[in-house]
C-alpha cells in the first residue's frame, strides 16, 4: 500500500472517530443507572445494560409533551416555508417585476441577519400579539429565518430548470397557477423535500427564541425541555442522554433519505455552519 | 415574515432614548470582556473550522471506495441540535458527576491522578465551548471545500505534475486557489452567525465562570431577561450590528455573484 492511501485511511479513521465518539457516549450513557453513572463504573460500555432511563424519561417526566410540542412546531413551520418559500422563489425566478434583483438581494441579507439579534423586538411584537407562551409564538417567529432560507435555496432550484417546459404548456392554454403546479413543482420536488426537510430541522433543533418566547413547562419544546432536565435539583444525565437519542433519531432518518440532494444544496454555497 | 422585520425598528427608539446605554456599555469593564470573549470565540472557532476542514476535504477527496457513506458520517454532527451537542460536550469535559470522558479517558491512560474540572478555569472554559463549536461546524467546511476541489480540472494537476511540482506545491498553487472563494463564503457566513451565538454558550457555561466565556448573544439575553433591562439588551445587540453591516454585504455580493454565473 502506498503512503498516501495509507494516510488517507487513517485520516477516514481518525474523522469518524471524532465525529463518532460523542454519539458513542450519548448513546452508552443513555443505557446505564443512575448508579453506573453517578459512580463512574462500567463507564466505556453499559454493564449491566438497562433501559430505565427510557421508561422513566416516559413516563416521569414531561419528555412526551415536550416531544409532541416539537412535532407540532415542526410540522407547522414546514407547511407555512414551504408554501411561501415557493411560491416567493417561483416569483423571484420566473416572473418580471421591477426590482426582482433587489427582491433577491433583500431575501438573502434577511437570511444573513442572526436570529440572536432579533429576540428582544420579537419578543415585544409577540407580547403586543398575546402570542407569547403558546406555539403560536414559534408558529410566528421560526418563518423569519426558516422562509428566507428556503425561499433562497428555491430560487437557485427553480432557476435551474428549463424554462420551455412551462413556456409549453402556457402555450397549450394551461394558467400560470397550472403550469406552476403540474410541471414545474414536480420537476422542483427534490429542491422542494430538500428544503422542507432543512426548515423541519431548523425548527426541530431550534433553541433561542423558544426558550424566552414559552414559559409554560407544558408548551415548550424538546431542546428547551433537555434543559429543566439539567436545572432541576438532580442531574439525570442518563434520561437526559436518552432524551437526547430520541430527539436525534427522528432527524438523523429524514437526513438519510436526502443526505445527496442535502450535499447539493450545500453546495450551494447557501447553508448556516 | 415581513411584519416581524419591519418590527426590528420597534427596538429602534430605544437607541435615541438612551444614548446612555451607548455610553454605559462603553465603560463597562464587562461589556469589553464580552466583546473580547466574543472575537476570541468566533476567531478560534472559525481558524480551526477552516483548517479541520480542508484536511476533511482532503482526505474524502483521496477516498476511492464509500466517500458518499463517509461523507453522510460526518455530516452527523452539522444536523444534531446544538443543545444536545452542548450538553454531551459539557458532560465530556465535566469533572463530575461521574466523570466525563476526557477525565476517564486521562486516569485510564495514567496521565492524571485526579480530576480536573476543565470547565471550572476560564481558559478551559473558553477552550470546551470552542471546541464543541468546532465539532459541530468543520463538517459542513469540509464538505463545503469537498465539492470545491471537485470542481478544480483534474488536467491542471497532471500538468502540475508533469511540470514536475510536489504534491505540497500543487496544493498550494491549485488547490487553494480553487477552494479560495469557498473558503471566503464560508469563513464570512459562519463569522456572522458564530458572533451571534447563543446556544452552545448558554447550555455550556451561561456565560461563566463569571464572565469568562460571555459573549454578545448570552449577555444581552442576560441583561434583557435577568435584569430586565431591555433597552441595554438591545444595545449590547446593536453593538454587534457595525460588524455585521461590515460582512453581510461583502457575504451577498459573493453569494449573488455565484447565483448569477
Amino acid at each position: 500500500m502506498n503512503p498516501w492511501k495509507a494516510a488517507t485511511v487513517v485520516g477516514l479513521a481518525g474523522f469518524a472517530l471524532l465525529v463518532l465518539v460523542p454519539f458513542w457516549w450519548i448513546a452508552s450513557m443513555s443505557f446505564k443507572t443512575y448508579e453506573q453513572i453517578q459512580f463512574a463504573q462500567s463507564i466505556y460500555v453499559p454493564r449491566p445494560f438497562t433501559w430505565e432511563n427510557y421508561t422513566g424519561l416516559w413516563l416521569d417526566t414531561r419528555f412526551p409533551l415536550w416531544l409532541r410540542n416539537s412535532a407540532i412546531t415542526a410540522v407547522v413551520v414546514t407547511v407555512i416555508t414551504t408554501v411561501v418559500s415557493c411560491l416567493g422563489g417561483y416569483a423571484v425566478a420566473r416572473l418580471r417585476f421591477p426590482g426582482r434583483e433587489w427582491v433577491a438581494s433583500l431575501i438573502l441579507i434577511l437570511y444573513l441577519v442572526p436570529p440572536a439579534l432579533l429576540f428582544i423586538p420579537l419578543y415585544r411584537v409577540l407580547a403586543e400579539l398575546g402570542a407569547t407562551n403558546s406555539l403560536m409564538a414559534l408558529f410566528l417567529s421560526y418563518p423569519t429565518f426558516t422562509v428566507p432560507f428556503c425561499t433562497w435555496l428555491l430560487i437557485g432550484f427553480f432557476k435551474a430548470l428549463p424554462t420551455e417546459l412551462e413556456e409549453a404548456a402556457l402555450v397549450d392554454g394551461a394558467t400560470r397557477t397550472q403550469a406552476l403546479a403540474r410541471v414545474l413543482l414536480p420537476l422542483a420536488a427534490p429542491g422542494i423535500v430538500a428544503s422542507a426537510i432543512f426548515a423541519f430541522t431548523l425548527s426541530w433543533n431550534e433553541f433561542l427564541y423558544a426558550l424566552i418566547f414559552i414559559q409554560d413547562e407544558r408548551m415548550i419544546t424538546v431542546p428547551v425541555g433537555l434543559n429543566l432536565l439539567i436545572y432541576g435539583d438532580v442531574f439525570h444525565w442518563g434520561q437526559l442522554m436518552a432524551a437526547s437519542v430520541i430527539t436525534t433519531v427522528p432527524v438523523v432518518t429524514l437526513y438519510m433519505f436526502i443526505h445527496r440532494w442535502m450535499v447539493e444544496g450545500l453546495a450551494a454555497g447557501a447553508v448556516k455552519g | 415574515m415581513w411584519l416581524s422585520f419591519t418590527d426590528k425598528l420597534v427596538g429602534y427608539p430605544e437607541r435615541w432614548v438612551g444614548l446612555r446605554n451607548y455610553l454605559y456599555l462603553a465603560h463597562d469593564d464587562t461589556f469589553h470582556t464580552v466583546v473580547r470573549n466574543s472575537l476570541t470565540f468566533t476567531c478560534a472557532s472559525v481558524a480551526l473550522k477552516v483548517l479541520t476542514g480542508l484536511a476533511m476535504a482532503l482526505v474524502l477527496h483521496a477516498t476511492w471506495r464509500w466517500r458518499n457513506f463517509f461523507r453522510g458520517l460526518l455530516l452527523l454532527p452539522w444536523i444534531t441540535s446544538t443543545v444536545i451537542i452542548a450538553l454531551t460536550w459539557r458532560w465530556m469535559f465535566d469533572a463530575f458527576p461521574g466523570r466525563g470522558f476526557f477525565n476517564s479517558v486521562l486516569l485510564d491512560a495514567g496521565l492524571l491522578t485526579r480530576p480536573i474540572a476543565f470547565m471550572a478555569t476560564p481558559e478551559g472554559a473558553m477552550a470546551a465551548v470552542v471546541v464543541a463549536n468546532w465539532w459541530r461546524g468543520f463538517p459542513f467546511f469540509g464538505v463545503s471545500y469537498l465539492a470545491g476541489m471537485q470542481a478544480i480540472p483534474g488536467e491542471l494537476y497532471e500538468a502540475a505534475s508533469v511540470d514536475g511540482a510536489g504534491a505540497w506545491r500543487r496544493f498550494w498553487h491549485i488547490t487553494l486557489p480553487g477552494l479560495k472563494h469557498v473558503i471566503i463564503v464560508t469563513v464570512l457566513l459562519t463569522f456572522i452567525f458564530t458572533l451571534n451565538d447563543f446556544n452552545i454558550i448558554y447550555v455550556m457555561t451561561r456565560g461563566g465562570p463569571g464572565t469568562a466565556t460571555q459573549v454578545f448573544a448570552t449577555y444581552s439575553y442576560e441583561v434583557a431577561f435577568n435584569q430586565l433591562r431591555w433597552g441595554r439588551g438591545v444595545t449590547i445587540s446593536i453593538y454587534a450590528v457595525p460588524l455585521l453591516i461590515a460582512v453581510i454585504p461583502l457575504v451577498s455580493r459573493y453569494l449573488l455573484r455565484e447565483r448569477a454565473a
